[in-house]
C-alpha cells in the first residue's frame, strides 16, 4: 500500500493539518495533532554515549523526554541556536509505547492545511535523503515540504552510527 | 467497575480464598490430623461459596459446594483427610479459579473433578453416605395472633421457606375472616393449611417458624404415614432441639494473628500518591534552593520546615509500599508440588527471610523471574532420586528462596543442591550460538554470564517445564529493568546459587550530586563509601594506571569527565567518590561535590535507556535535569579498564 | 436512619450489604470478625447487628451470645446470615439469642425489607 494511501486512512478525506518548521533552510511538516507544545529553547542536558541523533534531554513539565535532531537523519550539521530555535514537543510512538519527544527547529511556521491531492511519494532514486525517512513530499506555492517518517526514523536512532563522544577506552 | 463495586471486590476475595485454601490444604497434606487446617479449609471453601452465589458466580457456586460438603464430612468425622482428597481438591483449583475469573471452564473437566472427589471420600469416608429418605407429606396449618402483623411478622416468607423445603399446596383458611365491617385491616384475620411433600426431617418444618414459634398456633400433622405419632406439638421437638451441638469457636486461622486493622487499597491509588509525593520533593527541593537565596528568615524556616516533613512524607510512602517477600515465596510452594510431581523429582523448597520487605512493584516483576529460575533449577539443576543416591547425595532435591536486605538492596537468592552447572556444555553451546569463538579463553565468571546472553540455551531438549522461550535473557532484562543485578555461581556437583540483587525503591533515592566540568550528576549515596580528594599531583602520577591508593588498598578510577567527553580543563582540586557493588570498588573523579540530593528518579525514553552508565535522570531545583548514574555498571567499566592496563603495561 | 453492624469475613458481602442498606439511608458500619465485632459494637451504638456465622478468630455464634451477655446489647435485633445447607443452624442461632435470619444469596431489596419489618418492631 503507498504512503499517501496509507495517510489517507488517519488524517481527514482530502487534506493533511500539518505543523511545517524549518531545518537548515529546508521546510518539514508533521501532523498537527502530534504536537504537545512548542518551547521557545530550554535548558539542555547532555546524555553522553547516546545516539547523536538523540544526544539529550529536557525538563518539560517535570518529565525528563529526550530531545532529539532531525538534522542528523537527514545528513545536515547542527545549527546554531537563534532567537527563532524552538523545540517542538510532539507525542508519537516509541518502541510501541507512546512518549513525549522534543524536536529540535530552526523556525516554526504554522499550521496549516496540505491537500493530499498536493502530496506524492518520495521518488526512489535522485533524493539526497535516506527515502525510508520520508513519508511523502507535498507541494506548495511552488516550494517541497517534506513531511519524515517519523516511526522510522525514530526506530533506526536517525540512522546515525557511533556515539556522541569517545569513550575512554570502556 | 470502579473499586467499591461489590463484585469487583468478590473477584478479588475469591482469588484470596482459593490462595489461602490452597495453602491450607499444602499444609493439611503434611499434618492430614490438624482439625483446625480442616476448619479453615472449610470455612474457606463456605465463604466462597456463599459469596459467589451472591454475586451471581453460580456455577463457581455450585461447583465449590461440592468441594465444601466433602470438607464438611471430614470436619464431622465422616470421612478423612486423605492424601488423595487433598489432591483432588487442589486440582479442582484451578477450575474454580477459572469460574471465579468469569473464564469459561470445561463442563467435562468439573465433573472428571468432582468425580475424582467423591471417589476420594468414599474411599476414606466411614460412614457410607445416607441414602436418599423417602419423602414425607405433611399437612401443616398454622395461625397467628390478630396483632401479628402490626408487630412485624410476616406470613408470605414463611411461606416461601415452606416452599422451599418441597412440593407445597398453600390453601388460605378464611374460617376467622369476619365480615367486612367489622374488619380491622390491620389484623391478620388468615390461617393458612399447607400440603408439603418433602424428603426433610420434620425438624426442618419447624425450624421456618423457629423465630415465630411463640406466638403463633402451628400443627404439622403426617399424611398417610406408617407411624400415626405425628409431631404435633411444636413445643416439644423445640425443647428438644440440638442445643447440645455445643460448637467450639473454631480456632483462630492458625499462625496468622489478627494484629490491629489494615485498610484495602487498590495499588493504582498507591502509585498515584507515590507521584504526587515525587513532584512533591521535587518542589520543596526548589523551595530550599529558592529559600537558601533569600534573607527572609521565616521562609527559610518553613522552608526547613517543609524539607523535613517532605522527607518523613517520603520515608512514610515507602514503608506504605513494602511487602513482604514471603507473600511471593507462598506462591511457589504450588508450583513446586506440581514440578515434583512433573519431573517425578523428590523436590522440597527451603524458604529463609520470608519476611524481608520489598516494594510492591517490585515484587509483582519479580514473581515472572523466580518462577522461570525455580523451574530451570528443578528441571535442569536437580537430578532424579537415583542420580542423587548414586551420587550419595540425600534423595530429596532442594531448592531454597531467601530473601535478605543489605544496605539499600534486598539480595534474593534461589540455591540449588542439584548437579551444578557443566561449564563444559554452556561453552560449546556458546560457540555453536556463535557467542564466542571456539579458542577464546574466558575467566569462569564471564563463562557463566553468558547463559543470560539472548540466544543461548543450555536444554539439550525444549522441555515442557521450561522451555518456553522465556530464557534467561528475558529474566536478565527483567531484573535489570527493576535497577537490580544478577550473578550466579556455580559448583559442578554440589548445585548453583543464583543472587538477585534488587534496589529498596523504584522511584525515590538519596543521591550525591555533583559536578563534571558544567553537568550535574547524581551518584545513589547508598552506593558511595567515601569522598576523597585528588590533588593535582596524584592526578599527573596516575595517568599510566589509574589507581588510588586508599588506606593501603589500590581502588582503580575513572575520570567521569573523559568517560563523558566533557572536553575542558579540570579543576585544580578534582574529587574522588569512591562506590562499591558488593565487593567490588571504583573511584569516581568530579570537578566538585554539590552535596546530598533527595533524587526522585525519572526513567528515561528508549533511546536513553540503552545507555547503560545512567539508571535514569532526576529533576533538581532550580529545573535543570541531572543524569543518574549506574554505579553497577560504571564498576564494572572502571574494572574492566583497570584489567586492560595491567595487561598493556 | 439506623446505625447497622455489619459482621463477615467477606469483603465482597459486607459492600454489598453496605451499598444496599446504605442505599436506604441506614448508616453502615463493616467488621470482618466475631472479635472485632464485639469492639466495634462496644464503641458505637447500633439499632441493629447483622452477622455471618462461619467467621476465623471469633465465629457469629460466639459473639451473638457474647453480645446478649451484655446489657447494651441484650435486646438490639440481631439477624444471622445462613445458607439453605446450613442445616440445624437456626435452633441453635435462635438459642445464642439471634432475632432473625436472612437467607444467602439475597436480593438488595429483600435485605432491605427484612431490616425494615426488624427495625419496626
Amino acid at each position: 500500500m503507498n504512503r499517501t494511501a496509507e495517510m489517507s486512512d488517519r488524517s481527514s478525506e482530502r487534506a493533511m493539518l500539518v505543523l511545517t518548521f524549518d531545518l537548515q533552510g529546508e521546510t518539514f511538516a508533521l501532523e498537527a495533532d502530534l504536537v504537545r507544545e512548542v518551547l521557545d529553547v530550554a535548558p539542555e542536558t547532555a546524555v553522553p554515549g547516546a545516539a547523536p541523533f538523540v544526544d539529550a534531554v529536557i525538563n518539560f513539565r517535570g518529565r525528563v523526554i529526550p530531545l532529539a535532531d532531525l538534522r542528523l537523519a537527514f545528513g545536515m550539521g547542527r545549527s546554531e541556536s537563534t532567537r527563532d530555535s524552538r523545540i517542538v514537543v510532539i507525542e508519537h510512538e516509541l518502541d510501541d509505547e507512546p512518549a513525549l519527544i522534543g524536536l529540535r527547529a530552526d523556525k516554526v511556521h504554522e499550521v496549516t492545511s496540505v491537500p493530499l491531492s498536493d502530496t506524492e511519494d518520495a521518488p526512489s532514486v535522485g533524493l539526497r535523503w535516506r527515502a525510508d525517512f520520508i513519508r511523502c513530499l507535498a507541494k506548495r506555492e511552488g516550494e517541497i515540504i517534506v513531511v519524515p517518517d517519523l516511526a522510522q526514523i525514530f526506530a533506526t536512532r536517525g540512522g546515525a552510527v557511533g556515539t556522541v563522544v569517545p569513550f575512554a577506552q570502556t | 467497575m470502579s473499586q467499591s463495586d461489590p463484585v469487583a471486590i468478590f473477584r478479588q476475595e475469591a482469588q484470596d480464598l482459593l490462595e489461602q485454601i490452597e495453602q491450607g490444604l499444602l499444609d493439611l497434606a503434611h499434618r492430614p490430623g490438624d482439625r483446625d487446617l480442616v476448619d479453615a479449609v472449610f470455612r474457606g471453601l463456605h465463604t466462597l461459596k456463599g459469596s459467589g452465589a451472591m454475586f451471581g458466580f453460580d456455577a463457581l457456586a455450585a461447583f465449590t459446594h461440592h468441594c465444601e460438603g466433602a470438607f464438611d464430612r471430614v470436619r464431622k468425622g465422616q470421612a478423612l483427610a486423605s492424601a488423595e482428597l487433598v489432591a483432588a481438591v487442589l486440582a479442582a483449583q484451578d477450575h474454580m479459579r477459572a469460574l471465579a475469573e468469569g473464564r469459561e471452564a470445561s463442563i467435562e473437566e468439573g465433573e472428571a473433578l468432582l468425580a475424582r472427589l467423591h471417589a476420594a471420600v468414599e474411599a476414606g469416608g466411614g460412614a457410607a453416605p445416607a441414602a436418599a429418605p423417602a419423602e414425607t407429606t405433611y399437612r401443616i396449618r398454622f395461625s397467628f395472633p390478630a396483632d401479628a402483623l402490626a408487630n412485624g411478622t410476616r406470613p408470605l416468607p414463611l411461606l416461601d421457606e415452606l416452599r422451599e423445603l418441597g412440593a407445597c399446596d398453600v390453601r388460605a383458611l378464611t374460617d376467622q375472616v369476619p365480615p367486612l365491617a367489622e374488619l380491622a385491616p390491620a389484623d391478620c384475620c388468615l390461617g393458612w393449611e399447607v400440603v408439603l411433600t418433602t424428603a426433610h426431617p420434620p425438624s426442618a418444618i419447624e425450624d421456618v417458624f423457629i423465630f415465630v414459634i411463640d406466638d403463633m398456633k402451628l400443627e404439622v400433622e403426617v399424611l398417610e404415614a406408617d407411624e400415626p405419632a405425628a409431631e404435633r406439638a411444636p413445643a416439644v421437638v423445640i425443647e428438644a432441639a440440638p442445643d447440645a451441638a455445643a460448637q467450639a469457636a473454631p480456632a483462630a486461622a492458625g499462625k496468622a494473628a489478627r494484629g490491629g486493622e489494615s485498610v484495602r487499597v487498590p495499588a493504582e491509588r498507591l502509585d498515584e500518591l507515590m507521584d504526587r509525593v515525587g513532584e512533591l520533593v521535587i518542589a520543596q527541593s526548589r523551595l530550599t534552593q529558592l529559600a537558601a537565596g533569600s534573607a527572609d528568615p521565616q521562609l527559610r524556616n518553613v522552608s526547613e520546615e517543609i524539607e523535613r516533613l517532605a522527607a518523613e512524607l517520603r520515608d512514610t510512602m515507602m514503608v506504605v509500599r513494602m511487602v513482604p517477600v514471603g507473600q511471593l515465596f507462598n506462591r511457589f510452594r504450588r508450583l513446586i508440588h506440581d514440578l515434583a510431581r512433573e519431573t517425578g523429582k523428590d523436590i522440597e523448597l527451603v524458604t529463609a527471610g520470608e519476611t524481608t520487605e520489598l516494594d510492591k512493584t517490585v515484587i509483582e516483576r519479580l514473581a515472572d523471574p523466580l518462577v522461570h529460575m525455580i523451574r530451570n533449577a528443578a528441571d535442569h539443576g536437580l537430578e532424579t532420586a537415583e542420580q542423587r543416591l548414586a551420587a550419595g547425595k540425600p534423595a530429596t532435591g532442594h531448592i531454597t528462596l531467601s530473601a535478605r536486605q543489605a544496605g539499600a538492596e534486598v539480595l534474593i537468592t534461589i540455591t540449588d543442591d542439584g548437579r551444578g552447572i557443566d561449564r563444559a556444555r554452556v561453552r560449546a553451546k556458546a560457540v555453536e550460538a556463535g557467542l564466542i569463538a571456539a579458542d577464546a579463553v574466558l575467566a569462569d565468571n564471564d563463562l557463566l554470564q553468558l547463559i543470560f546472553h539472548p540466544g543461548f540455551s543450555t536444554a539439550q531438549t525444549v522441555t515442557n517445564l521450561s522451555g518456553r522461550g522465556v530464557g534467561m535473557d528475558v529474566v536478565k532484562r527483567t531484573i535489570e529493568g527493576l535497577r537490580g543485578a544478577l550473578e550466579m555461581t556455580s559448583e559442578p556437583g554440589a548445585g548453583s546459587v543464583v543472587t538477585l540483587r534488587i534496589p529498596l525503591t523504584l522511584a525515590i533515592i538519596d543521591g550525591l550530586l555533583v559536578r563534571v566540568a558544567s553537568a550535574r550528576y547524581v551518584i545513589p549515596l547508598a552506593a558511595v563509601e567515601e569522598c576523597v580528594e585528588l590533588s593535582p599531583e596524584q592526578d599527573l602520577r596516575s595517568t599510566g594506571r589509574q589507581l588510588l591508593n586508599l588506606r593501603d588498598q589500590l581502588v582503580p578510577f575513572i575520570r567521569l569527565r573523559e568517560l563523558f567527553g566533557a572536553g575542558t580543563q579540570p579543576d585544580p582540586y578534582q574529587k574522588v567518590v569512591v562506590v562499591a557493588t558488593g565487593q567490588e570498588r571504583v573511584g569516581l573523579a568530579v570537578d566538585q561535590i554539590l552535596g546530598d540530593h533527595q533524587t526522585v528518579i525519572k526513567s528515561l525514553s528508549s533511546f536513553h535507556a540503552e545507555v547503560e552508565t545512567f539508571s535514569g535522570a532526576t529533576i533538581l531545583g532550580d529545573g535543570g535535569v541531572a543524569m543518574v548514574l549506574d554505579v553497577p555498571h560504571l564498576v564494572a567499566a572502571g574494572q574492566r579498564q583497570d584489567a586492560r592496563l595491567r595487561a598493556a603495561s | 436512619m439506623a446505625s447497622v453492624l455489619t459482621v463477615d469475613d467477606s469483603p465482597s458481602i459486607r459492600q454489598a450489604i453496605k451499598i444496599a442498606l446504605g442505599a436506604a439511608g441506614h448508616e453502615v458500619v463493616e467488621a470482618g470478625d466475631g472479635a472485632e465485632g464485639v469492639a466495634k459494637a462496644n464503641s458505637g451504638a447500633f439499632s441493629l447487628i447483622i452477622t455471618d456465622l462461619n467467621m476465623p478468630v471469633m465465629d457469629g455464634l460466639t459473639m451473638i451470645r457474647t453480645l446478649r451477655s451484655q446489657p447494651s446489647y441484650a435486646g438490639v435485633p440481631i439477624l444471622f446470615l445462613t445458607t439453605e445447607s446450613d442445616d440445624g443452624i437456626k435452633a441453635e442461632a435462635k438459642a445464642a439469642g439471634a432475632t432473625g435470619w436472612v437467607t444467602k444469596p439475597f436480593q438488595p431489596d429483600q435485605l432491605v425489607r427484612i431490616v425494615s419489618k426488624v427495625l419496626a418492631a
